[in-house]
């Protein structure tokens, strides 16, 4: 067989969707694959066990619900092209993501879904005139060449609908059979043979063993039905998984170049190079980290850094990749591109998060494959019963069992309502490395925060202004704030902020700034007086003078001239504006709070208070924060660690989920469940609201498909369902779990509003 | 009654025709964005 397989080693392709790395020296990859022909869970199985038993295959594991195949191989052992060759033996096909969402595989996809559910659809409704006759009528009053002209007209028109629009179940179950196992198209493909044969055995021969009765019209009927759902289902899954498909796949394929005369040509992205010119029209993702050309930029970077209102970017300013341009058309420096950005981590990132199954995931799936043995068994014991008392209805009989009983309901309620919550989270700017994560997080009743860069700024703000006699508290901080803006130290950055738009002093240029590290600023004034900013013993203030302005175990900084001491400003860890609102809106939800900070106690205790949680513990080194952690689990207390991602690796793996607040870490780095980008404290409580919402549309999920195999299996098994009533029952209650999951991709709660005014 | 003869057949092959009709609607795209229609006429260009 000629085939394309090799298309996938070559080393640029195999890059745009494969981590490769060292361990112990032996060579990984990790690649991320998208898998095509799947419709359900056993086929997810099929794959997985194709590969697994390859030569240089570590791990395999297929997502049933995204798609998505994350391989662990070893590229010294095999290659890429003997590993899709080796899939698509069984009848599936390896696509590299971008390529199985670009436009054209997808339209192809939803055309062909469209053209089979037509001409199932068109066919049973002429089919059902046909039978009409013989509903209406008593037997003998329709002569007899006409019934048999009705039937010969009927089987024709099924023809197309089982030998055409019928091929994706058939297709599926013998895959399965291949491999010797049950999957969920098994029992509707036996349905739609057994009917069909059955009724064209009674169409040429009516005296015949097959019986008089034809079921051409029910056949037709559940085909169509059940291809309706599978249609929904694929427009709905696009939503869902779309979510975050979509943010996945935002870089636009092809983008403005401009050329060194000047003039503009299409190219595709992956043709950029650093350093290249690119124009971008309103509304398009910008290709590359870069760096903004014109005269400015309105930029909605929400995906990025969880900040949902556009901001301007002027001449210079940096924009990121994967971010959108919202107003007119920009110019831009590309800087980085691909694997190099930040939207690339972001990418990698939530595609292992969508390839993962959760535990009530694996948990259906291993009932399933039994449950459809049961269900053929029951099928051929209901027509064997049924036999015996009314042989014309066995048949019905047994293939509404088949068709009735399909656990595809129960397979897709767990997946399709985290999925599409991630997306809704990440669209937020909250990313989620898990999807077990949600089952974590919604049974939480403790949040435990770090102290720095959590409840508090990673930055400094000034706190109080302390001055000479004769000098004004705007005076001197103007002068410090004109020598600090030329540092970047934090303390600096605080003061230079405080000062902007301060004119206590009228004009005054400082001159010979200069910057000692460690130890401060100086300036020379206007009059020739030499102007110092840092500690006291730089500044040249006694400890005496120092201790007379002692406002506890803020950090100070220092300003004197040559007179001594000028004035002393007080800092403080500047607390997160909605720091207290958030702590509030977690005990409105019954959640306590804790706070475990490394700081002295006076310093925590100062933030705990006046964020209001309800303990803290302070002073503790990374050692006895896990030890602290650990003590409060082997209370029974489920507890959610926030930190900043970086220092506390430990204590967030140990917690039972956790998040990173702000982007300090690098992504591929943080060790925890969430990160959310924005570094409000608020979107620890959305995130919480949105897994118990998940957790709780999961429930409902499993609880109505399990319900609605208790309930339509006995009907069935009974004879009260005929099989049009049966294909419309499988493919509704699959629909119905979709839509369910749906609703959690339209909002996150947009905050606490109502938790936070319930509070006195 | 004779006419059924005719009229049955007719309706088999009318079937096929439309879905014939539908089969070139389909490939011409005019599926693919059901919602385009509706926005073009809003959109001044």
């Amino acid at each position: 067989m000629t085939d394309n397989f090799g298309v996938l080693d070559d080393p640029v392709e195999l890059r745009e969707f494969t981590d490769f790395s060292d361990v112990d020296g032996t060579p990984t990859a990790v690649s991320v694959l998208m898998v095509q022909g799947m419709y359900c869970a056993a086929c997810a199985d099929t794959v997985e066990s194709a590969l697994q038993h390859l030569p240089g295959v570590e791990r395999a594991h297929v997502h049933a619900a995204t798609r998505r195949l994350t391989l662990h191989w070893n590229p010294a052992l095999t290659s890429m092209s003997s590993l899709a060759r080796a899939v698509g033996d069984t009848g599936y096909r390896l696509l590299p993501i971008q390529q199985a969402l670009s436009i054209s595989e997808r339209l192809r996809e939803t055309r062909q879904a469209l053209w089979r559910l037509f001409v199932a659809g068109f066919c049973s409704m002429q089919v059902m005139m046909y039978a009409w006759p013989a509903y209406v009528t008593e037997p003998g009053e329709i002569p007899a060449d006409i019934d048999q002209l009705l039937r010969w007209a009927s089987w024709v028109l099924s023809l197309p609908v089982v030998f055409f629009a019928s091929g994706p179940f058939f297709s599926s179950a013998w895959r399965d059979l291949k491999h010797g196992r049950v999957g969920m198209d098994t029992p509707v493909s036996i349905g739609i043979l057994v009917t069909f044969i059955a009724s064209s055995g009674s169409t040429f021969d009516p005296t015949g063993p097959w019986g008089y009765e034809v079921w051409f019209d029910s056949l037709t009927m559940f085909v169509f039905f059940l291809l309706g759902g599978r249609y929904l289902e694929l427009k709905a899954r696009d939503r869902t998984a779309g979510a975050l498909d979509s943010l996945m796949n935002r870089l636009p394929e092809v983008c403005d170049l401009q050329k060194p005369d000047g003039s503009f040509e299409a190219v595709s992205i992956r043709r950029l190079a650093t350093g290249d010119v690119v124009r971008l029209q309103a509304g398009q993702a910008f290709p590359g980290d870069g760096t903004v050309l014109s005269e400015s930029a309105t930029v909605d970077e929400a995906l990025l850094t969880g900040e949902s209102r556009p901001v301007i970017r002027e001449r210079g300013g940096a924009v990121v990749a994967g971010s959108f341009n919202l107003g007119g058309p920009v110019l831009l420096r590309v800087d980085k591109l691909g694997r190099d950005t930040r939207f690339a981590q972001i990418v990698s990132l939530m595609e292992k998060a969508s390839t993962e199954k959760p535990r009530l995931a694996i948990l259906v799936d291993r009932i399933a494959a039994p449950f459809l043995v049961a269900v053929l068994v029951a099928a051929a014991f209901a027509a064997w019963y049924w036999w015996q008392i009314d042989p014309n209805k066995a048949l019905a009989v047994a293939v509404a069992v088949l068709i009735v009983t399909c656990p595809c309901a129960l397979s897709l309620a767990t997946p399709a309502a985290m999925l599409s919550s991630a997306g809704a989270l990440a669209r937020r700017g909250i990313l989620l490395r898990r999807l077990q994560a949600f089952e974590s997080l919604a049974n939480i009743n403790a949040v435990v925060f770090d102290k720095t860069g959590t409840l508090t700024h990673d930055r400094l703000v000034l706190d109080d202004v302390h001055t000479r006699a004769g000098v004004s508290r705007d005076q001197a901080l103007e002068l410090a704030g004109q020598m600090a803006a030329g540092s970047l130290h934090p303390v600096s950055r605080a003061l230079a902020s405080a000062a902007v738009g301060l004119d206590a002093i009228g004009p005054e240029v400082l001159t010979d700034m200069a910057e000692l590290a460690g130890q401060g600023m100086q300036a020379l004034r206007a009059d020739g007086s030499r102007l110092r900013l840092g500690s006291a013993a730089f500044c040249g203030v006694s400890v005496s003078e120092a201790a007379a302005t002692d406002a506890g175990d803020s950090p100070r900084v220092y300003l004197s001239d040559e007179q001594g001491w000028l004035a002393t400003f007080t800092l403080q860890e500047g607390l997160r504006d909605d720091a207290q609102a958030a702590v509030a809106a977690l005990r409105a939800m019954g959640v306590r709070t804790w706070l475990l900070s490394g700081d002295r106690d006076a310093a925590a205790q100062l933030v705990g208070q006046a964020v209001g949680v309800d303990h803290v513990i302070s002073g503790a080194s990374p050692e006895q924060k896990l030890a602290e952690v650990s003590a409060l689990q082997a209370q029974g207390i489920k507890l959610a660690m926030v930190g900043d991602g970086l220092n506390d690796g430990p204590v967030l793996a140990r917690a039972d989920t956790s998040f990173a607040l702000g982007h300090a870490a690098p992504l591929a780095q943080a060790q925890s469940d969430y990160v959310i980008q924005g570094g409000e404290v608020m979107d620890v409580v959305r995130t919480l609201q949105q897994a118990r919402c998940t957790l709780r549309i999961v429930r409902q999920n499993l609880m109505w498909a399990a319900t609605y195999n208790l309930v339509c299996v006995p009907l069935a098994l009974f004879g009260f369902m005929p099989p049009w009533l049966a294909g419309l029952g499988m493919a509704g209650s699959s629909l119905l779990v979709i839509g369910n999951a749906l609703r959690l991709a339209s909002k996150v709660p947009s905050g606490s509003s109502d938790t936070v005014s319930g509070k006195p | 009654m004779d006419v059924l003869y005719l009229l049955i057949p007719i309706s088999v092959l009318l079937v096929f025709a439309i879905i014939g009709v539908f089969w070139w609607a389909l490939q011409k795209g005019q599926f693919d964005n059901i919602e385009r229609e509706g926005d073009r006429i809003l959109r001044g260009d």
